[in-house]
Protein backbone atom coordinates (compact mmCIF):
# COMPACT_ATOMS: atom_id res chain seq x y z
CA UNK A 1 0.00 0.00 0.00
CA UNK A 2 1.62 2.92 -1.22
CA UNK A 3 -0.09 6.48 -0.08
CA UNK A 4 -0.11 9.39 -2.18
CA UNK A 5 1.12 12.10 -0.86
CA UNK A 6 -0.36 16.04 -0.42
CA UNK A 7 1.89 16.94 -3.34
CA UNK A 8 0.33 14.24 -5.44
CA UNK A 9 -2.93 14.88 -5.01
CA UNK A 10 -2.78 18.69 -5.61
CA UNK A 11 -0.63 17.66 -8.97
CA UNK A 12 -3.15 15.24 -9.91
CA UNK A 13 -5.98 17.81 -9.43
CA UNK A 14 -4.15 20.74 -11.48
CA UNK A 15 -3.35 18.68 -14.64
CA UNK A 16 -7.49 17.04 -14.02
CA UNK A 17 -8.09 20.51 -14.61
CA UNK A 18 -6.11 20.73 -17.87
CA UNK A 19 -7.45 17.61 -19.10
CA UNK A 20 -11.00 19.10 -17.91
CA UNK A 21 -11.06 21.78 -20.69
CA UNK A 22 -9.33 19.66 -23.26
CA UNK A 23 -12.03 17.17 -22.77
CA UNK A 24 -14.81 20.21 -22.83
CA UNK A 25 -13.61 21.56 -25.67
CA UNK A 26 -12.28 18.41 -27.69
CA UNK A 27 -9.44 20.02 -28.71
CA UNK A 28 -6.03 17.96 -28.18
CA UNK A 29 -7.28 14.02 -26.82
CA UNK A 30 -5.24 14.79 -23.96
CA UNK A 31 -8.23 13.74 -22.05
CA UNK A 32 -7.85 9.97 -23.41
CA UNK A 33 -6.67 7.21 -21.22
CA UNK A 34 -3.72 6.48 -22.93
CA UNK A 35 -2.34 10.25 -22.31
CA UNK A 36 -4.28 10.33 -18.55
CA UNK A 37 -2.39 7.95 -17.51
CA UNK A 38 0.79 7.90 -18.22
CA UNK A 39 0.93 11.33 -16.42
CA UNK A 40 -0.76 10.15 -14.02
CA UNK A 41 1.81 7.23 -13.95
CA UNK A 42 4.54 10.05 -14.07
CA UNK A 43 3.19 12.05 -10.85
CA UNK A 44 3.03 9.24 -9.01
CA UNK A 45 6.51 8.35 -9.87
CA UNK A 46 5.70 5.24 -11.56
CA UNK A 47 5.81 5.83 -15.45
CA UNK A 48 5.91 2.03 -16.30
CA UNK A 49 2.49 1.45 -14.38
CA UNK A 50 1.09 4.42 -15.89
CA UNK A 51 1.82 2.97 -19.45
CA UNK A 52 0.17 -0.24 -18.97
CA UNK A 53 -3.32 1.10 -17.12
CA UNK A 54 -2.96 3.35 -20.50
CA UNK A 55 -2.78 1.19 -22.72
CA UNK A 56 -5.88 -1.08 -21.36
CA UNK A 57 -8.05 1.64 -20.04
CA UNK A 58 -7.46 2.98 -23.34
CA UNK A 59 -8.96 -0.32 -25.11
CA UNK A 60 -11.45 -0.52 -22.42
CA UNK A 61 -12.58 2.93 -24.00
CA UNK A 62 -12.20 3.03 -27.70
CA UNK A 63 -15.91 2.43 -28.35
CA UNK A 64 -17.11 5.00 -25.80
CA UNK A 65 -17.04 8.80 -27.39
CA UNK A 66 -18.84 11.92 -27.45
CA UNK A 67 -19.82 11.43 -30.49
CA UNK A 68 -23.64 12.88 -31.40
CA UNK A 69 -23.46 14.80 -28.13
CA UNK A 70 -24.01 11.39 -26.14
CA UNK A 71 -21.46 11.93 -22.94
CA UNK A 72 -19.68 8.39 -22.63
CA UNK A 73 -18.56 7.01 -18.87
CA UNK A 74 -15.87 9.65 -18.13
CA UNK A 75 -12.21 8.93 -19.40
CA UNK A 76 -10.29 11.31 -17.27
CA UNK A 77 -11.70 9.97 -13.99
CA UNK A 78 -11.19 6.54 -15.31
CA UNK A 79 -7.47 6.80 -16.47
CA UNK A 80 -6.21 8.75 -12.90
CA UNK A 81 -8.54 6.36 -10.86
CA UNK A 82 -7.65 3.31 -12.92
CA UNK A 83 -3.55 4.45 -12.40
CA UNK A 84 -3.74 5.85 -8.28
CA UNK A 85 -5.60 2.37 -7.84
CA UNK A 86 -2.82 0.38 -9.58
CA UNK A 87 -0.26 2.28 -7.94
CA UNK A 88 -1.55 2.51 -4.15
CA UNK A 89 -3.29 -0.84 -4.08
CA UNK A 90 -0.96 -2.69 -5.83
CA UNK A 91 -2.99 -4.51 -7.75
CA UNK A 92 -3.03 -5.66 -11.01
CA UNK A 93 -4.08 -3.41 -14.26
CA UNK A 94 -6.77 -4.95 -15.95
CA UNK A 95 -8.63 -5.17 -11.83
CA UNK A 96 -7.89 -1.77 -11.35
CA UNK A 97 -10.27 -0.76 -14.29
CA UNK A 98 -13.12 -1.95 -12.88
CA UNK A 99 -12.54 -0.48 -9.86
CA UNK A 100 -11.49 2.69 -11.43
CA UNK A 101 -15.14 2.34 -13.34
CA UNK A 102 -17.32 3.81 -10.30
CA UNK A 103 -15.74 7.17 -10.39
CA UNK A 104 -15.68 7.45 -14.17
CA UNK A 105 -19.82 6.62 -13.98
CA UNK A 106 -19.43 9.45 -11.57
CA UNK A 107 -18.03 12.02 -13.44
CA UNK A 108 -20.37 11.03 -16.27
CA UNK A 109 -23.14 12.14 -14.53
CA UNK A 110 -21.66 15.25 -13.24
CA UNK A 111 -21.25 16.58 -16.62
CA UNK A 112 -24.84 15.69 -17.77
CA UNK A 113 -25.61 17.98 -15.06
CA UNK A 114 -23.86 20.49 -16.23
CA UNK A 115 -25.58 20.33 -19.53
CA UNK A 116 -28.70 20.50 -18.42
CA UNK A 117 -27.74 23.26 -15.94
CA UNK A 118 -25.83 25.50 -18.13
CA UNK A 119 -29.17 26.13 -20.33
CA UNK A 120 -30.61 28.31 -17.37
CA UNK A 121 -27.12 31.02 -18.70
CA UNK A 122 -29.00 30.94 -21.72
CA UNK A 123 -31.48 34.19 -21.33
CA UNK A 124 -28.47 35.94 -19.97
CA UNK A 125 -26.25 34.73 -22.96
CA UNK A 126 -29.09 36.05 -25.06
CA UNK A 127 -29.50 39.63 -23.73
CA UNK A 128 -25.77 39.94 -24.02
CA UNK A 129 -25.95 38.73 -27.62
CA UNK A 130 -29.10 41.04 -28.54
CA UNK A 131 -27.07 44.17 -26.91
CA UNK A 132 -23.89 43.38 -29.11
CA UNK A 133 -21.98 43.01 -25.97
CA UNK A 134 -19.14 40.56 -27.14
CA UNK A 135 -17.03 41.13 -23.95
CA UNK A 136 -20.16 39.57 -21.88
CA UNK A 137 -20.74 36.74 -24.39
CA UNK A 138 -16.66 35.62 -24.30
CA UNK A 139 -17.07 36.15 -20.21
CA UNK A 140 -20.13 33.55 -20.28
CA UNK A 141 -18.00 31.34 -22.60
CA UNK A 142 -15.21 31.49 -20.23
CA UNK A 143 -17.24 30.95 -16.89
CA UNK A 144 -18.75 27.70 -18.40
CA UNK A 145 -15.68 26.34 -19.46
CA UNK A 146 -14.10 27.50 -15.46
CA UNK A 147 -16.53 25.89 -13.77
CA UNK A 148 -16.40 22.39 -15.51
CA UNK A 149 -12.39 22.44 -14.94
CA UNK A 150 -12.58 23.18 -11.11
CA UNK A 151 -14.99 20.51 -11.28
CA UNK A 152 -12.91 17.93 -12.37
CA UNK A 153 -9.67 19.66 -10.08
CA UNK A 154 -11.82 19.05 -7.07
CA UNK A 155 -13.42 15.64 -8.14
CA UNK A 156 -10.16 14.48 -8.77
CA UNK A 157 -8.65 15.75 -5.70
CA UNK A 158 -11.36 14.33 -3.47
CA UNK A 159 -10.88 10.80 -5.01
CA UNK A 160 -7.60 10.56 -5.65
CA UNK A 161 -6.35 11.78 -2.20
CA UNK A 162 -8.71 12.09 0.19
CA UNK A 163 -10.62 8.97 -0.01
CA UNK A 164 -7.41 6.93 -0.02
CA UNK A 165 -7.83 4.98 2.89
CA UNK A 166 -10.96 4.04 2.30
CA UNK A 167 -9.95 3.03 -1.52
CA UNK A 168 -7.84 0.95 0.05
CA UNK A 169 -9.40 -0.84 3.07
CA UNK A 170 -12.15 -1.96 0.30
CA UNK A 171 -9.55 -3.42 -2.16
CA UNK A 172 -8.01 -5.10 1.12
CA UNK A 173 -11.25 -6.46 2.45
CA UNK A 174 -11.79 -7.66 -1.28
CA UNK A 175 -12.09 -11.75 -1.72
CA UNK A 176 -10.11 -13.60 -4.27
CA UNK A 177 -13.08 -14.23 -6.58
CA UNK A 178 -14.17 -10.92 -6.51
CA UNK A 179 -10.64 -9.29 -7.73
CA UNK A 180 -10.40 -12.21 -10.36
CA UNK A 181 -13.62 -10.92 -11.55
CA UNK A 182 -12.72 -7.59 -11.64
CA UNK A 183 -9.49 -8.29 -13.77
CA UNK A 184 -12.16 -10.76 -15.92
CA UNK A 185 -14.25 -8.17 -16.81
CA UNK A 186 -11.44 -5.39 -17.02
CA UNK A 187 -10.39 -8.61 -20.07
CA UNK A 188 -13.91 -8.44 -21.46
CA UNK A 189 -14.74 -4.51 -21.33
CA UNK A 190 -13.35 -3.71 -24.64
CA UNK A 191 -16.14 -5.47 -26.51
CA UNK A 192 -18.85 -3.60 -25.46
CA UNK A 193 -16.60 -0.68 -26.64
CA UNK A 194 -15.86 -2.87 -30.09
CA UNK A 195 -19.51 -3.34 -30.38
CA UNK A 196 -20.45 0.31 -29.93
CA UNK A 197 -17.85 1.31 -32.93
CA UNK A 198 -19.30 -1.49 -34.90
CA UNK A 199 -22.97 -0.07 -34.37
CA UNK A 200 -22.20 2.69 -36.25
CA UNK A 201 -19.54 1.36 -38.92
CA UNK A 202 -20.25 -2.04 -39.83
CA UNK A 203 -22.79 -2.89 -42.58
CA UNK A 204 -22.71 -6.20 -44.03
CA UNK A 205 -20.57 -4.90 -47.33
CA UNK A 206 -17.94 -4.91 -44.61
CA UNK A 207 -18.39 -7.95 -43.03
CA UNK A 208 -15.06 -9.24 -44.78
CA UNK A 209 -12.85 -6.61 -43.58
CA UNK A 210 -13.89 -7.02 -39.89
CA UNK A 211 -13.30 -10.54 -40.53
CA UNK A 212 -9.77 -10.42 -41.98
CA UNK A 213 -8.23 -8.23 -39.58
CA UNK A 214 -10.19 -10.84 -37.27
CA UNK A 215 -8.31 -13.62 -38.72
CA UNK A 216 -4.47 -11.72 -39.30
CA UNK A 217 -4.86 -11.29 -35.39
CA UNK A 218 -6.07 -15.35 -34.52
CA UNK A 219 -3.27 -16.63 -36.77
CA UNK A 220 -0.02 -14.37 -37.30
CA UNK A 221 1.74 -13.41 -34.31
CA UNK A 222 2.66 -9.62 -34.49
CA UNK A 223 4.47 -7.31 -32.30
CA UNK A 224 1.75 -4.20 -32.64
CA UNK A 225 -1.28 -3.42 -34.60
CA UNK A 226 0.51 -1.60 -37.61
CA UNK A 227 0.63 -4.42 -39.70
CA UNK A 228 -3.46 -4.64 -39.34
CA UNK A 229 -3.67 -1.17 -40.00
CA UNK A 230 -1.33 -1.12 -43.14
CA UNK A 231 -3.56 -3.99 -44.49
CA UNK A 232 -6.38 -1.94 -43.81
CA UNK A 233 -5.25 0.77 -45.54
CA UNK A 234 -4.46 -1.53 -48.53
CA UNK A 235 -7.98 -3.09 -48.50
CA UNK A 236 -9.17 0.95 -48.07
CA UNK A 237 -6.86 2.54 -51.03
CA UNK A 238 -8.04 -0.69 -53.60
CA UNK A 239 -11.78 -0.08 -52.88
CA UNK A 240 -11.38 3.54 -53.32
CA UNK A 241 -9.64 3.00 -56.86
CA UNK A 242 -11.50 0.38 -57.90
CA UNK A 243 -15.26 2.19 -57.68
CA UNK A 244 -14.44 5.55 -58.35
CA UNK A 245 -15.15 5.00 -62.12
CA UNK A 246 -18.53 3.72 -61.88
CA UNK A 247 -19.68 5.49 -58.55
CA UNK A 248 -18.66 9.49 -59.55
CA UNK A 249 -21.33 9.78 -62.44
CA UNK A 250 -24.15 6.94 -61.04
CA UNK A 251 -24.50 7.67 -57.67
CA UNK A 252 -26.26 10.87 -56.93
CA UNK A 253 -25.73 13.58 -54.66
CA UNK A 254 -28.63 13.42 -52.28
CA UNK A 255 -27.74 9.37 -51.89
CA UNK A 256 -24.06 10.77 -50.62
CA UNK A 257 -25.79 12.79 -48.22
CA UNK A 258 -28.21 9.89 -46.61
CA UNK A 259 -25.45 7.69 -46.56
CA UNK A 260 -23.96 10.23 -43.68
CA UNK A 261 -27.36 10.73 -41.71
CA UNK A 262 -28.29 6.56 -41.39
CA UNK A 263 -24.87 5.52 -41.04
CA UNK A 264 -23.86 7.81 -38.23
CA UNK B 1 -32.40 43.61 -42.93
CA UNK B 2 -28.68 43.18 -43.50
CA UNK B 3 -28.92 43.33 -47.34
CA UNK B 4 -29.98 46.98 -47.53
CA UNK B 5 -26.20 47.52 -46.82
CA UNK B 6 -25.28 46.68 -50.40
CA UNK B 7 -22.22 49.37 -50.04
CA UNK B 8 -19.10 46.85 -50.59
CA UNK B 9 -16.79 47.79 -47.40
CA UNK B 10 -13.52 46.76 -47.95
CA UNK B 11 -12.71 43.22 -47.69
CA UNK B 12 -10.96 44.13 -44.35
CA UNK B 13 -10.88 40.04 -43.52
CA UNK B 14 -7.17 39.34 -43.92
CA UNK B 15 -5.73 35.36 -43.87
CA UNK B 16 -4.75 36.08 -40.70
CA UNK B 17 -7.71 37.21 -38.94
CA UNK B 18 -8.92 33.76 -41.12
CA UNK B 19 -6.19 31.89 -39.11
CA UNK B 20 -7.30 33.45 -35.92
CA UNK B 21 -10.85 32.48 -36.88
CA UNK B 22 -9.80 28.24 -36.78
CA UNK B 23 -7.77 28.84 -33.52
CA UNK B 24 -11.23 30.33 -31.78
CA UNK B 25 -13.48 27.42 -33.55
CA UNK B 26 -11.60 25.50 -30.59
CA UNK B 27 -14.41 27.31 -27.99
CA UNK B 28 -17.27 25.64 -29.97
CA UNK B 29 -18.25 23.87 -26.84
CA UNK B 30 -16.97 26.62 -24.21
CA UNK B 31 -20.82 26.83 -23.12
CA UNK B 32 -21.87 23.81 -24.39
CA UNK B 33 -25.82 23.22 -22.66
CA UNK B 34 -28.51 20.98 -24.01
CA UNK B 35 -30.62 24.19 -24.99
CA UNK B 36 -28.60 25.24 -27.71
CA UNK B 37 -25.58 22.82 -28.00
CA UNK B 38 -22.74 24.10 -29.00
CA UNK B 39 -24.18 27.70 -30.12
CA UNK B 40 -22.68 29.89 -27.18
CA UNK B 41 -19.31 28.59 -28.47
CA UNK B 42 -19.93 29.28 -31.82
CA UNK B 43 -20.86 32.64 -31.50
CA UNK B 44 -17.73 33.37 -28.94
CA UNK B 45 -15.93 32.05 -31.56
CA UNK B 46 -17.16 34.55 -34.48
CA UNK B 47 -17.52 37.76 -32.74
CA UNK B 48 -13.64 39.06 -33.86
CA UNK B 49 -14.72 38.79 -37.56
CA UNK B 50 -18.44 39.68 -37.30
CA UNK B 51 -17.54 42.89 -35.34
CA UNK B 52 -14.74 43.50 -38.14
CA UNK B 53 -17.38 42.99 -40.97
CA UNK B 54 -20.27 45.38 -39.50
CA UNK B 55 -18.20 47.67 -37.41
CA UNK B 56 -19.96 50.42 -38.63
CA UNK B 57 -23.58 48.28 -38.49
CA UNK B 58 -24.70 47.70 -35.21
CA UNK B 59 -28.24 46.49 -36.36
CA UNK B 60 -26.27 44.09 -39.05
CA UNK B 61 -24.19 43.16 -36.20
CA UNK B 62 -27.31 42.16 -34.33
CA UNK B 63 -28.70 40.11 -36.95
CA UNK B 64 -25.64 37.86 -37.36
CA UNK B 65 -25.54 37.24 -33.60
CA UNK B 66 -28.58 35.91 -33.80
CA UNK B 67 -28.77 33.56 -35.98
CA UNK B 68 -25.26 32.91 -34.78
CA UNK B 69 -26.78 32.03 -31.71
CA UNK B 70 -29.60 29.19 -33.06
CA UNK B 71 -29.12 25.76 -32.27
CA UNK B 72 -25.85 23.94 -33.58
CA UNK B 73 -24.08 20.79 -33.28
CA UNK B 74 -21.33 19.49 -35.02
CA UNK B 75 -18.34 18.72 -34.63
CA UNK B 76 -15.39 20.48 -33.15
CA UNK B 77 -12.36 19.95 -35.50
CA UNK B 78 -14.18 20.42 -38.54
CA UNK B 79 -16.04 23.43 -37.64
CA UNK B 80 -13.70 25.89 -38.90
CA UNK B 81 -14.98 24.86 -42.49
CA UNK B 82 -18.35 25.94 -41.78
CA UNK B 83 -16.97 29.26 -39.39
CA UNK B 84 -14.93 29.97 -43.01
CA UNK B 85 -17.70 29.57 -44.93
CA UNK B 86 -20.00 31.74 -43.14
CA UNK B 87 -17.69 34.47 -42.46
CA UNK B 88 -17.02 34.88 -46.48
CA UNK B 89 -21.09 35.21 -46.71
CA UNK B 90 -21.42 37.25 -44.12
CA UNK B 91 -18.68 39.48 -45.51
CA UNK B 92 -20.17 39.88 -48.74
CA UNK B 93 -23.59 40.58 -46.80
CA UNK B 94 -25.60 38.12 -48.18
CA UNK B 95 -29.13 37.67 -47.48
CA UNK B 96 -29.49 36.67 -44.30
CA UNK B 97 -31.76 33.82 -44.79
CA UNK B 98 -29.53 32.11 -47.73
CA UNK B 99 -26.80 31.70 -44.20
CA UNK B 100 -29.41 30.74 -41.91
CA UNK B 101 -30.00 28.35 -44.28
CA UNK B 102 -26.89 27.11 -45.31
CA UNK B 103 -25.73 26.78 -41.53
CA UNK B 104 -28.81 24.54 -40.60
CA UNK B 105 -27.95 22.63 -43.62
CA UNK B 106 -24.17 22.02 -43.46
CA UNK B 107 -23.34 21.55 -39.44
CA UNK B 108 -26.14 17.89 -39.11
CA UNK B 109 -23.36 16.41 -42.34
CA UNK B 110 -20.26 18.02 -41.05
CA UNK B 111 -20.58 16.64 -37.67
CA UNK B 112 -21.56 13.16 -39.22
CA UNK B 113 -18.54 13.18 -41.31
CA UNK B 114 -16.30 14.45 -38.68
CA UNK B 115 -17.87 11.44 -36.50
CA UNK B 116 -17.11 9.06 -38.95
CA UNK B 117 -13.20 10.37 -39.33
CA UNK B 118 -12.34 11.49 -35.77
CA UNK B 119 -14.19 9.27 -33.88
CA UNK B 120 -15.06 5.85 -35.64
CA UNK B 121 -11.95 5.27 -37.63
CA UNK B 122 -8.99 7.63 -36.82
CA UNK B 123 -9.29 6.91 -32.72
CA UNK B 124 -9.38 2.92 -33.14
CA UNK B 125 -6.32 2.89 -35.32
CA UNK B 126 -4.08 5.18 -33.44
CA UNK B 127 -5.50 4.35 -29.60
CA UNK B 128 -4.79 0.40 -31.06
CA UNK B 129 -1.68 0.93 -32.54
CA UNK B 130 -0.38 3.14 -29.38
CA UNK B 131 -1.95 1.05 -26.94
CA UNK B 132 -0.22 -1.82 -28.05
CA UNK B 133 2.85 -0.28 -27.59
CA UNK B 134 1.98 1.70 -23.95
CA UNK B 135 1.24 -1.88 -22.63
CA UNK B 136 4.29 -3.35 -23.67
CA UNK B 137 5.82 -0.12 -21.34
CA UNK B 138 7.02 1.63 -24.24
CA UNK B 139 6.66 5.55 -23.70
CA UNK B 140 6.48 5.47 -27.73
CA UNK B 141 2.63 5.01 -27.09
CA UNK B 142 1.22 7.86 -25.52
CA UNK B 143 4.26 10.37 -27.45
CA UNK B 144 2.79 8.85 -31.29
CA UNK B 145 -0.90 9.53 -30.18
CA UNK B 146 -0.12 13.26 -28.71
CA UNK B 147 2.09 13.57 -32.06
CA UNK B 148 -0.94 12.24 -34.57
CA UNK B 149 -3.65 14.34 -32.49
CA UNK B 150 -1.55 17.61 -32.49
CA UNK B 151 -1.28 17.65 -36.13
CA UNK B 152 -5.15 16.64 -36.14
CA UNK B 153 -5.47 19.77 -34.02
CA UNK B 154 -4.11 21.99 -36.27
CA UNK B 155 -5.43 20.83 -39.31
CA UNK B 156 -8.65 23.39 -38.73
CA UNK B 157 -6.40 25.54 -39.87
CA UNK B 158 -6.80 24.43 -42.88
CA UNK B 159 -10.67 23.80 -43.13
CA UNK B 160 -11.06 27.12 -42.17
CA UNK B 161 -8.95 28.76 -44.84
CA UNK B 162 -11.12 26.48 -46.82
CA UNK B 163 -14.66 27.15 -45.88
CA UNK B 164 -13.46 30.63 -46.75
CA UNK B 165 -12.13 30.69 -49.72
CA UNK B 166 -14.52 27.86 -51.35
CA UNK B 167 -17.77 30.42 -50.45
CA UNK B 168 -20.80 28.92 -51.60
CA UNK B 169 -19.14 26.30 -54.06
CA UNK B 170 -17.85 24.59 -51.17
CA UNK B 171 -21.31 22.69 -50.43
CA UNK B 172 -21.18 20.72 -53.57
CA UNK B 173 -17.20 19.53 -53.20
CA UNK B 174 -18.58 18.45 -49.73
CA UNK B 175 -21.11 16.21 -51.38
CA UNK B 176 -18.78 15.01 -54.04
CA UNK B 177 -15.73 13.47 -52.59
CA UNK B 178 -16.81 13.09 -49.24
CA UNK B 179 -18.81 9.15 -50.08
CA UNK B 180 -16.00 7.30 -51.27
CA UNK B 181 -13.41 8.98 -48.66
CA UNK B 182 -15.99 7.89 -46.23
CA UNK B 183 -16.48 4.66 -47.03
CA UNK B 184 -12.53 4.25 -47.50
CA UNK B 185 -12.28 4.74 -44.06
CA UNK B 186 -14.99 3.28 -42.88
CA UNK B 187 -13.17 -0.07 -44.22
CA UNK B 188 -9.44 0.60 -42.98
CA UNK B 189 -11.40 1.12 -39.51
CA UNK B 190 -13.52 -2.37 -39.70
CA UNK B 191 -10.39 -4.17 -40.38
CA UNK B 192 -8.17 -2.71 -37.43
CA UNK B 193 -11.24 -3.62 -35.23
CA UNK B 194 -11.02 -6.95 -35.91
CA UNK B 195 -7.53 -7.14 -35.25
CA UNK B 196 -8.29 -5.19 -31.94
CA UNK B 197 -11.29 -7.72 -30.97
CA UNK B 198 -8.59 -10.82 -31.63
CA UNK B 199 -5.71 -9.17 -29.43
CA UNK B 200 -7.99 -6.99 -26.63
CA UNK B 201 -10.89 -9.05 -25.37
CA UNK B 202 -9.84 -11.67 -23.51
CA UNK B 203 -12.31 -14.30 -22.38
CA UNK B 204 -10.40 -17.37 -20.64
CA UNK B 205 -12.50 -19.95 -19.42
CA UNK B 206 -10.92 -22.13 -16.70
CA UNK B 207 -13.30 -24.65 -15.88
CA UNK B 208 -12.17 -28.21 -16.84
CA UNK B 209 -14.09 -31.37 -16.34
CA UNK B 210 -13.22 -34.61 -15.51
CA UNK B 211 -13.11 -37.81 -17.32
CA UNK B 212 -11.68 -40.41 -14.76
CA UNK B 213 -8.66 -39.61 -12.40
CA UNK B 214 -6.21 -38.67 -14.82
CA UNK B 215 -7.96 -36.77 -17.77
CA UNK B 216 -9.34 -33.58 -17.54
CA UNK B 217 -11.01 -31.36 -20.17
CA UNK B 218 -9.85 -28.05 -20.20
CA UNK B 219 -12.98 -25.93 -21.68
CA UNK B 220 -10.73 -23.40 -23.31
CA UNK B 221 -7.76 -25.43 -24.63
CA UNK B 222 -9.44 -28.70 -25.75
CA UNK B 223 -12.64 -27.44 -26.94
CA UNK B 224 -12.92 -23.45 -27.93
CA UNK B 225 -9.62 -23.09 -29.18
CA UNK B 226 -9.82 -26.32 -31.40
CA UNK B 227 -13.18 -25.09 -32.73
CA UNK B 228 -11.37 -21.25 -33.27
CA UNK B 229 -8.65 -19.00 -31.35
CA UNK B 230 -10.71 -16.04 -29.78
CA UNK B 231 -14.25 -17.71 -30.90
CA UNK B 232 -15.43 -16.57 -27.27
CA UNK B 233 -14.33 -12.85 -27.56
CA UNK B 234 -15.99 -12.51 -31.33
CA UNK B 235 -18.50 -13.98 -30.01
CA UNK B 236 -18.97 -11.49 -27.16
CA UNK B 237 -18.30 -8.33 -29.38
CA UNK B 238 -20.83 -9.53 -31.52
CA UNK B 239 -23.90 -10.05 -28.53
CA UNK B 240 -22.72 -6.43 -27.82
CA UNK B 241 -23.49 -5.28 -31.45
CA UNK B 242 -26.69 -7.29 -31.95
CA UNK B 243 -27.72 -5.99 -28.30
CA UNK B 244 -26.73 -2.36 -29.20
CA UNK B 245 -27.91 -1.92 -32.81
CA UNK B 246 -31.53 -4.07 -32.64
CA UNK B 247 -32.62 -4.01 -29.41
CA UNK B 248 -30.90 -0.48 -28.25
CA UNK B 249 -30.12 -1.52 -25.02
CA UNK B 250 -28.10 1.70 -23.07
CA UNK B 251 -24.21 1.16 -23.67
CA UNK B 252 -23.95 1.51 -19.70
CA UNK B 253 -26.60 -1.12 -18.99
CA UNK B 254 -23.94 -3.43 -21.41
CA UNK B 255 -20.81 -2.10 -18.87
CA UNK B 256 -23.11 -2.98 -15.81
CA UNK B 257 -23.91 -6.69 -17.10
CA UNK B 258 -20.38 -7.79 -18.32
CA UNK B 259 -19.19 -6.69 -15.00
CA UNK B 260 -21.47 -8.41 -12.99
CA UNK B 261 -21.63 -11.32 -15.60
CA UNK B 262 -17.56 -11.26 -14.89
CA UNK B 263 -17.83 -11.34 -11.15
CA UNK B 264 -20.40 -14.00 -10.65
CA UNK B 265 -18.60 -16.30 -13.38
CA UNK B 266 -15.10 -15.63 -11.73
CA UNK B 267 -17.04 -16.58 -8.15
CA UNK B 268 -18.56 -20.34 -10.20
CA UNK B 269 -14.99 -20.92 -10.95
CA UNK B 270 -15.63 -20.70 -14.65
CA UNK B 271 -13.67 -17.64 -16.18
Amino acid sequence: MIEITLTQGLLLAAVAFIFGIDFWLEALFLFRPIIVCTVTGFILGDVQIGLITGGLTELAFAGLTPAGGVQPPNPILAGIMTTVIAHSAGVDAKTAIGLGLPFSLLMQYIILFFYSAFSMFMPKVERYVSENNSAGLGRMSLLMTLIVACTYALVVFLCAYSAQGAMQALVKAMPEWLTHGFQVAGGILPAVGFGLLLRVMLKAQYVPYLLAGFLFVCYVQIQNLLPVAVMGAAFALFVYFNSKPEAAPAAPVAKTEEDFSNGI
Amino acid sequence: MASDHTTTAETAITKGDITRLAFRSSMLQAGFNYERMQSVGFTTAMQPLLKKIYHDDPEGLKAANKDSLEFINTHPNLVGFLMGLLISLEEKKEDRALIKGLKVALFGPIAGIGDAIFWFTLLPIVAGVCASFAIQGNLLGPLIFFGVYLAVFFMRIGWTHMGYSLGVKAIDKIKDGSAMISKAATILGVTVIGGLIASYVHIDVVASFAIDATHKVGLQKDFFDKIFPNLLPMGYVMLMYYLLKKKQVHPVALIATTFVLSIVLSWLGIL
